[in-house]
């Protein structure tokens, strides 16, 4: 069965009549573009039944390997200077009123709420939503998408649905790794900075840390993984003109991801925390 | 098999098919030639609806591929096998998994049973023990030749080839020239060629159509395209040196004679 095929034709728009409707056409495209990227991630989300089938268990399992370990390093130095960074700004203000003791907690509720999937998210966004972004571009104007449609391969089945699964269980895997770093970061400058032993800093840091920080946390970064996918995917899907349109589509790819994780971080806080 | 009916199709201001129409027969080999940017890629892309006409239908067989979706669609998809200009091979996958892949996803074929064709299919293109190389260290030949071997290995009616031998030098061209024609008689697959190698045309086509300007100026048995009067295939025809079709004929022959299979 064939779904819709992804390969778009090039869209030819009149000239703008006038200068109101050359500043409203970018609206429009940026309406339509949001429009069939999330058509595309509802059809790669219909797809998660067939995640461990025969046809996709591989590349979904190489998906996982390549989103998961392979970012080790780069979320593991990312986390670590992130809760240092926070621990040492916090702890250096909070002494001025005797309040270092409570770095701790600001720590690992900074790292729980925000700072662990943001990081998380800004990283993966970087590193793996920008490579996906290249592939899938390169595939395009190399028409393999369109040998995959024509061959009655559904690339949302076979391309998107794999990187969707990786990243929507790796996002909040990767999260947990990188708040436990950031608050082991805090707990390092704690002790070597600011003169606060372990015992005292993480008794301060669980104290007042919630399960809800945790969760809500971790539904971001869950969040950010589809956001990341989707916008990847939908760029490189509908690159055209070639290595140029492959570097714009790598571009937009990390500067969308960004907003989005930024504006949609912010939102899903003020659900959560009113 | 394949019919256009007034098919029209613009980008922006530029008219690329103005109105065209013409029939493929089964078992035929239609060769569509033309000038770069005539609109030969863009006929073969409206055969697999990867373009919509802005007017006119695409049929094949029964089916209105043109506006065809959803069990339609893809039983018209089914159809066809296409060979791309570049070969559009996956990259990751070594020769023998690309060729594997259609019936990999689409059937469920034992694993040994999707090898055993996709191996039957690399011997027929000549690349049987190319299986185990990826598609970034074989030559261009061959990457075509293993886009050949995947579009066949579903068994499809319909062959579709894009400029199957652009880029390739006189002899590899020669060799895929006479793979196409070996299909149509051992498989006896309709096949629809684009190209602007007029010598690889002639060759191979039981039809040949020159498009021009967005329409089908002539569309003619190569016997009688060479005798054509029209100047734009006479144009074509003087430009790669060809005077009627003895030479080309006896250089397939030839050929012919050296590779009977």
């Amino acid at each position: 069965m064939v779904g819709p095929m992804i390969t778009r034709e090039p869209e030819f728009l009149p000239p703008p009549a006038n200068a109101f409707a050359s500043m409203g056409r970018p609206v429009i495209q940026a309406c339509r573009d949001t429009g069939r990227a999330l058509v595309m991630l509802l059809g790669a989300i219909a797809n998660l039944p067939h995640v461990f089938s025969k046809r996709n268990r591989g590349d979904v399992v190489q998906q996982l390997w390549q989103v998961g370990l392979k970012s080790l390093g780069v979320v593991s130095v990312v986390a670590l200077f992130t809760g240092m960074i926070l621990a040492l700004q916090v702890g250096l203000e909070l002494r001025r009123y005797g309040q270092e003791n409570n770095i701790g907690m600001l720590v690992c509720i900074s790292m729980l709420r925000e700072m662990g999937p943001f990081m998380t998210g800004l990283v993966i966004a970087a590193s793996v939503g920008s490579a996906i972004a290249a592939q899938m571009g390169t595939m395009t104007v190399s028409e393999e998408i369109a040998a995959l449609d024509v061959m009655g391969i559904d690339p949302l089945r076979y391309l998107m649905m794999p990187r969707l699964a990786a990243l929507a269980i790796m996002m909040p895997l990767l999260t947990v790794y990188t708040n436990l770093l950031g608050i082991l970061g805090g707990a390092l400058v704690g002790l070597t900075q600011l003169g606060i032993s372990y015992e005292a800093y993480f008794d301060n840091a669980f104290r007042y840390a919630e399960n809800k920080d945790l969760y809500v946390g971790l539904f971001k970064a869950f969040l950010f993984g589809l956001i990341i996918v989707d916008v990847a995917c939908y760029q490189g899907f509908t690159a055209t003109e070639g290595a140029v349109g492959v570097g714009r589509a790598t571009r937009r790819t990390v500067i969308i991801s960004f907003l989005l994780i930024l504006i949609i971080g912010y939102f899903v806080t003020r659900l959560f925390y009113q | 098999m394949i019919r256009f009916e007034h098919v029209t199709k613009r980008f922006g201001a530029k008219t690329v098919l103005d109105d065209a129409c013409f029939h493929i027969q089964r078992g035929e080999t239609f060769v569509i030639v033309g000038q770069s940017g005539a609109g030969k890629s863009v006929s073969l892309r409206h055969m697999i609806r990867l373009h919509i006409p802005d007017a006119g239908k695409v049929w094949v067989g029964d089916d209105c591929i043109s506006e065809a979706s959803g069990k339609v669609l893809s039983r018209c998809l089914d159809r066809f096998g296409v060979l791309f200009q570049s070969g559009a091979l996956l990259q990751w996958l070594n020769v023998e998994d690309n060729v594997c892949l259609p019936l990999r996803q689409r059937t469920k074929l034992p694993d040994a049973e999707i090898r055993a064709r996709a191996r039957e299919k690399l011997e027929m293109v000549g690349l049987a023990d190319a299986g185990a190389k990826f598609p970034d260290s074989i030559s261009g030949g061959m990457r075509k030749r293993v886009g050949l071997a995947r579009a066949i290995v579903t068994g499809p009616e319909i062959v579709l080839y894009d400029e199957p031998t652009s880029g390739l030098d006189p002899v590899i061209s020669r060799q895929i020239d006479l793979l196409i024609d070996r299909l149509r008689r051992k498989l006896g697959v309709t096949s629809v060629v684009v190209t602007h190698d007029l010598y690889s045309a002639l060759r191979i086509g039981t039809r040949v159509a020159m498009l021009d300007h967005g329409r089908f100026a002539v569309c003619a048995p190569p016997a009688e395209f060479v005798q054509s009067e029209n100047p734009v295939v006479q144009r074509f025809l003087r430009a790669q040196g060809i005077a009627n079709l003895g030479d080309v004929e006896k250089a397939f022959e030839h050929e012919t004679e050296n590779n009977p299979d």
